[in-house]
């Protein structure tokens, strides 16, 4: 017993001892391991904004800042340091993006993706000195429009939230939401806005978007800044006050677009139509619409390899002679996250106004070579059909 | 137990009774941190301070601690010191620390430090003991340099991190890999049995009188098995 006593103080003892010398190494050493490993962040930030010093953490919950913004901090000289994510091709790009007191990009840098080309690597570079006012100048990569755009428009996310933890205030609404409240504003009775497959040859329209309840439509005239939304009343009235000449030609586009009626055609009639064309349609207009498939990543693969089985389904429409009036991707099953991007409009809207000798100018998708070839060979059937049909094969 | 002379208690632990080439101790931190020079550099180092510390303070503890809670008490001891190091290291030095990694607080349960414990400072005073740490601390520090200016200078061209001409154009991958460090340690061995010829393996057959302690142990870990049978 006393035996056991006694080995049971000397270890008590002895844990106690070494329990106090912990403490007091602790108690050394934990300043200065927390202040290297403040170092060691900052030393990301200071990448991307080499002369700040004194970096701190704002709290995020404070502001209302663009979604895009993940971490923030700002620094002694006013300057601030923005981590944000951005999907280019894949999704999760982290970037890093420096802006000084005055408003300019002091550096960007991307800390992790998943893009296959590298772009992202340097494209940072060519965003410093930028402004809120002159980022959207930047030129993008082409070849990896997708990638750089969305840098840029993160690095544009950071200069707006720099303005916005500056006390200023800027727009820092998602392209979605100023289309919507665009549409809104040319429509007001109308609700929910879809877009509509524009199978006619329209003058000076972009795009229309048709109310769910009825109340009419939205013409869009132009492209980018200078986009111009017309409502159009369920009576093919334009509502918006616009210039007489722009109120003459909305209406006289919505007047064709409401005449227009499909006809489908019987495609065994063609005995050389290829076997991809599913259906083909001759509007009023004299135009065609076209529904074909191509083999994609998911059923061509690596010839061995098919994920999905499925082809690329794409619907066209063109002229007579073979022009494309409107594409739009109707069903895939590409690869989630890099060949997926074929149902994005970024990516088909490209075909529109190409023709057989130009249609292969576009920006493929980055990573998924499989799937741009196969969209183009779906394409590329839409205009042999319009061929044969119009019996100039 | 016939006395050594203080120098031999020191020199001991460089070759004749080599921790890592002649005991065979340590050999997980001693494949996994000799991929570069100045890894195992700091590796030796650490050991040894832990070593040295622990040596001490168990040797001055030897009368106090029972002996059926000897080895908790010398876990203990031992983790302490290499918490200490480990928490210093981080402080002090942090780009080692993150060279070390894990291996760092592995060092608590590396044999060498418990086996000097059990072997050595368990039973002698406390200047040989801490002769003793030194002696087998610096025979482990230049085992593990010898192993990594082997490894590092033919598997990544480099020394202690500066490149050499030509090996950095032709490395030989796998002796950064754990293939190579066996390879390297296998034949170190068979050098370090080449100079002391083969004296601490030949002397006796496998058995406790051939173990390269034996003079220290006097076959205490041979009564001890027998006890417990």
């Amino acid at each position: 017993m006393k035996n056991h006593i006694k080995s049971i103080l000397s270890l008590t003892v002895i844990c106690a001892v070494v329990t106090v010398l912990l403490a007091g190494t602790n108690m050394l050493t934990a300043p200065i391991i927390e202040k290297n490993q403040a170092a060691a962040a900052n030393e990301a930030l200071l990448v991307v904004m080499p002369d700040g010093t004194d970096f701190a953490a704002v709290d995020l919950t404070q502001y209302t800042l663009p979604s895009s913004v993940l971490e923030a901090y700002s620094e002694a000289g006013g300057g601030h340091v923005f981590k944000l994510t951005a999907s280019g091709y894949g999704p999760n790009m982290i970037i890093m993006c420096g802006v000084d007191a005055a408003g300019t990009v002091t550096g960007a840098v991307c800390l992790s993706s998943n893009e296959t080309l590298g772009h992202e690597k340097t494209y940072g570079e060519s965003t410093k000195g930028a402004t809120a006012e002159t980022i959207d100048s930047v030129a993008t990569i082409s070849g990896a429009t997708m990638t750089t755009e969305n840098y840029r428009n993160a690095v544009k996310d950071a200069l707006n939230s720099a303005i916005i933890l500056g006390g200023g205030s800027v727009d820092i609404r998602t392209e979605e939401e100023i289309l919507a409240d665009n549409l809104a504003a040319a429509l007001p009775a109308g609700d929910t806005f879809t877009e509509v497959f524009i199978h006619e040859a329209l003058t000076d329209v972009s795009a229309v978007y048709t109310a769910a309840n009825g109340a009419g439509s939205v013409y869009v005239t132009g492209e980018g800044e200078d986009a111009l939304f017309v409502g159009v009343g369920a009576d093919g009235v334009v509502v918006s006050d616009v210039d007489a000449a722009i109120k003459a030609n909305i209406e006289a586009q919505a007047a064709v677009l409401a005449a227009s009626t499909l006809t489908e055609i019987d495609l065994s009639q063609y005995a050389d139509m290829p076997k991809q064309v599913d259906k083909a349609y001759k509007t009023s207009g004299g135009n065609y619409v076209i529904e074909t498939h191509g083999s994609g990543f998911g059923i061509n693969g690596d010839h061995y390899y098919n994920p999905s089985g499925e082809y690329i389904y794409v619907k066209v429409a063109l002229t007579a002679d073979g022009k494309v009036i409107n594409c739009v991707t109707l069903a895939q099953s590409e690869t989630d996250g890099i060949g997926s991007a074929c149902a994005d409009k970024e990516f088909y809207s490209q075909f529109n106004g190409k023709d057989e000798t130009t249609y292969k100018d576009i920006d493929a998708i980055s990573g998924a070579t499989l799937t741009t070839n196969g969209y183009k060979s779906a394409v590329s059937k839409a205009f042999e059909a319009v061929k044969i049909m119009e019996g100039v094969a | 137990m016939k006395k050594e002379n203080t120098m031999s208690v020191l020199l001991k632990g460089l070759l004749r009774e080599n921790p890592v080439f002649v005991l065979i101790l340590g050999t997980c931190p001693t494949l996994a941190t000799t991929t570069t020079v100045t890894g195992a550099f700091g590796m030796g180092l650490a050991t040894l301070a832990v070593l040295v510390c622990s040596n001490i303070v168990i040797s001055a503890l030897r009368k106090f601690i029972p002996d059926t809670v000897r080895i908790p008490c010398y876990i203990v001891v031992i983790a302490g010191f290499v918490t200490v190091v480990q928490m210093l290291i981080q402080a002090f030095i942090p780009d080692l620390y993150e060279t070390l990694g894990v291996y760092l607080a592995l060092i608590t349960v590396n044999c060498i430090i418990l086996g000097r414990a059990e072997m050595f400072a368990g039973k002698n005073p406390i200047g040989r003991s801490a002769l003793d740490g030194i002696g087998m601390g610096l025979g482990f520090t230049l085992a593990l340099l010898a192993m990594a200016t082997v490894r590092e200078v033919l598997g990544a061209g480099t020394f202690a991190g500066m490149e050499i001409p030509f090996l950095v154009d032709h490395k030989i991958e796998l002796m950064a890999k754990a293939p190579g460090g066996l390879m390297v340690y296998g034949i170190l061995i068979a050098v370090v049995n080449k100079i002391t010829k083969g004296k601490v393996i030949k002397k006796k057959e496998f058995s406790c009188a051939g173990c390269p302690a034996a003079a220290e142990c006097a076959g205490g870990c041979a009564e001890a098995v027998k006890e417990e049978q």
